[in-house]
């Protein structure tokens, strides 16, 4: 398990001044933030203005390291011990960066295994496995400069499993990516922890992307942890609205205003906007369900329903909703 | 750690031929050549042969050529080997792979080690191209005490090593290259004793040349290959070498931790 306690990050970062006389100050990226990481389970972290996210990631990788509090991997500590904890933990950021673009795929791939203390068939097969595993068999003899984004995406996959960790961290790991390989890779990093039993932080700026992945959401902000939760308790938990969507033919004015009162009694609000097809669009937002007395209204007016679909609080509405009340 | 070295070996000597097949080698050839040429010419057309009475008694022979090619040929050495190394983690950087390799448990004595391997192969072979050339201008080869001068040349090629660890975590600290390895080359070639003995320079710029592994490593050199000395004959060099590498070890391991937490900490501050 990967136990990150009471973790505080500070940089000291040069503010203006001459070039004899440097001032600098002290920026707490992190501050006071604690997880865990369990074999088999995804866990988003999710940044309201973008804060600590990435630090965080790479003080549990080793690249960085912690102005206070600590991070074990499987009872190894990260800065002490981080020989060991390299061996047990590997990162995957979105872009094209990690990858050495005149090298063939599979010379990359070897390379890193050689650095991992892999070698011989074992070392060799282990990359054919990967080179298998993320689609790039065929072009595996091709020299990096020549991949396209989504193919340096995949060898930078499959260069974050050369080692086979048991802690991965993938830090926008779609960013840029077109939509289908996107699709591909999501399903990827699901099998990587459901049948592989990988433990993954993921970071991504595509919310919908943490809903479908993740089992537990942690949402940072300036540095701290502000929520946690399943990404459907974290929904539930803010109470907030859910938007019923009917499309109806027409629209007379007592309809209109007993779709108000509706609204009202409901401690929801109606919106009503004209469609392209000359159709009525109304929409009902509210805590309650309003679907059942909706529709015995829609019976009671003899109005035919073209559409109707309810619409669910998403992640994206909690960041939203968080993201105001804390800039309030 | 010898697995880490043979890796990047390979990788170093497949990105070489892929990104600079031969101008790179060539460069550092022609550099060589050009002192080779500047020698001959200065000497036979500027000194008309002549040379200063000092000259002899200070750097040990008459032949000057010999001692200017051999001097501009070890110098051409030192600067590859120096380059090559001090380079290695700023060029990571600048091509987005340092994280990548910082993130594997892989000792940074492996992957140096497998720089310097690398460099070695290419640097004997612009050596021996340069030293060819300059035995057709006059380098006079046959005094050498051959054991001796390869053994010189690979204690020298761990003495530039140990320098270049201390030049490659001033280069992270500045993240610049050029402006900081030209100073230093610069500097190397005018006090260590490329083409003229060093006690012809001010007395107190002599200490700067006594600081450059160039400088006993060169004149341990010419000793075993202009005047045949064996090498037990260059042993104050040698012990002279031995200091400044421990020196340059020590605070270049020290600075290349350092640097390396440092690069990574501005990063994202």
């Amino acid at each position: 398990m990967l136990i990150v306690e009471n973790v505080r990050k500070v940089y000291h970062v040069k503010e203006k001044g001459s070039w004899l006389r440097q001032q600098w100050k002290e920026v707490e990226a992190v501050s006071d933030v604690s997880f865990r990481m369990v074999p088999g389970k995804i866990i988003g972290l999710l940044g309201i203005n973008g804060a600590g996210k990435t630090t965080t990631i790479k003080m549990c990788s080793t690249l960085l390291t912690p102005t206070s509090g600590t991070i074990t991997v499987d009872g190894y500590d990260a800065v002490k011990e981080d020989r060991f904890v390299k061996a047990k933990v590997n990162m995957i950021a979105g872009g094209e960066r990690m990858l050495y673009w005149r090298l063939t795929g599979r010379e990359n791939l070897h390379y890193f295994g050689s650095l991992y203390g892999l070698h011989g068939g074992a070392l060799r097969s282990r990359i054919d496995s990967l080179l298998l595993q993320v689609g790039l068999l065929d072009a595996a003899d091709t020299p990096v400069e020549r991949y396209s984004k989504g193919m340096k995406q995949r060898l930078q996959i499959a260069r974050g499993l050369i080692n086979d960790p048991s802690y991965l961290f993938l830090d926008e790991p779609t960013l840029g990516l077109d939509a289908p390989i996107a699709r591909q890779l999501r399903k990827h990093v699901k099998e990587l922890a459901v049948a592989h039993g990988k433990a993954i932080l993921l970071t991504s700026h595509y919310i919908h992307e943490v809903e479908e992945l993740c089992d537990e959401v942690y949402i940072i902000d300036k540095g701290k942890l502000v929520a946690h939760d399943t990404p459907a308790q974290l929904t539930q938990s803010l109470n907030l609205e859910t938007a019923l969507h009917v499309v109806i033919p027409a629209l007379s004015a007592s309809l209109d205003l007993d779709l108000h009162k509706l609204a009202v009694r409901c401690g929801g609000s109606r919106e009503i906007a004209e469609t392209d097809e000359h159709t009525w669009e109304v929409t009902l937002r509210g805590q309650t369900d309003m679907t059942t007395p909706l529709l015995s209204l829609l019976a009671a007016h003899q109005s035919p329903v073209l559409r109707l679909h309810t619409q669910q609080p998403s992640l994206e509405d909690v960041i939203l909703h968080m993201a105001d009340r804390r800039g309030a | 750690m010898f697995r880490v070295a043979k890796a990047t070996f390979v990788r170093n000597t497949l990105v070489m031929l892929r990104a600079y097949p031969w101008s790179f080698v060539i460069g550092h050839i022609l550099a060589g050549v050009y002192t080779v040429l500047f020698a001959y010419f200065a000497y036979h057309y500027v000194f008309a042969g002549q040379l200063d009475s000092r000259f002899q008694h200070l750097a040990g022979t008459a032949d000057y050529l010999s001692y200017a090619i051999l001097g501009g040929a070890f110098y051409a050495f030192a600067v590859s080997t120096l380059m090559n190394v001090s380079r290695s983690l700023i060029t990571e950087l600048r091509e987005g792979t340092l994280e990548a390799v910082l993130l594997t448990p892989s000792l940074r004595r492996g992957y140096f080690l497998g720089n310097v391997a690398q460099q070695v192969m290419r640097t004997v072979f612009e050596f021996s191209i340069i030293v060819l050339i300059g035995a057709l201008f006059g380098l006079n080869l046959v005094h050498t005490h051959l054991w001796s001068a390869i053994a010189v040349w690979i204690l020298s090629t761990g003495a530039f090593f140990c320098q270049a660890l201390v030049l490659g975590s001033l280069m992270l600290r500045f993240r610049d290259t050029y402006i900081t390895q030209n100073t230093l080359f610069v500097i190397m070639a005018f006090v260590s004793g490329v083409t003229f003995p060093t006690p012809y320079l001010p007395e107190w710029l002599q200490p700067l040349g006594a600081i450059m592994p160039l400088s006993p490593a060169l004149d341990a050199f010419r000793q075993c290959v202009i005047q045949g000395k064996p090498l037990v004959a260059v042993a104050p060099q040698l012990l002279h070498m031995a200091v400044l590498s421990l020196a340059y070890l020590v605070i270049g391991m020290w600075g290349m931790r350092r640097m390396e937490k440092r690069v990574v900490e501005s990063i994202f501050a």
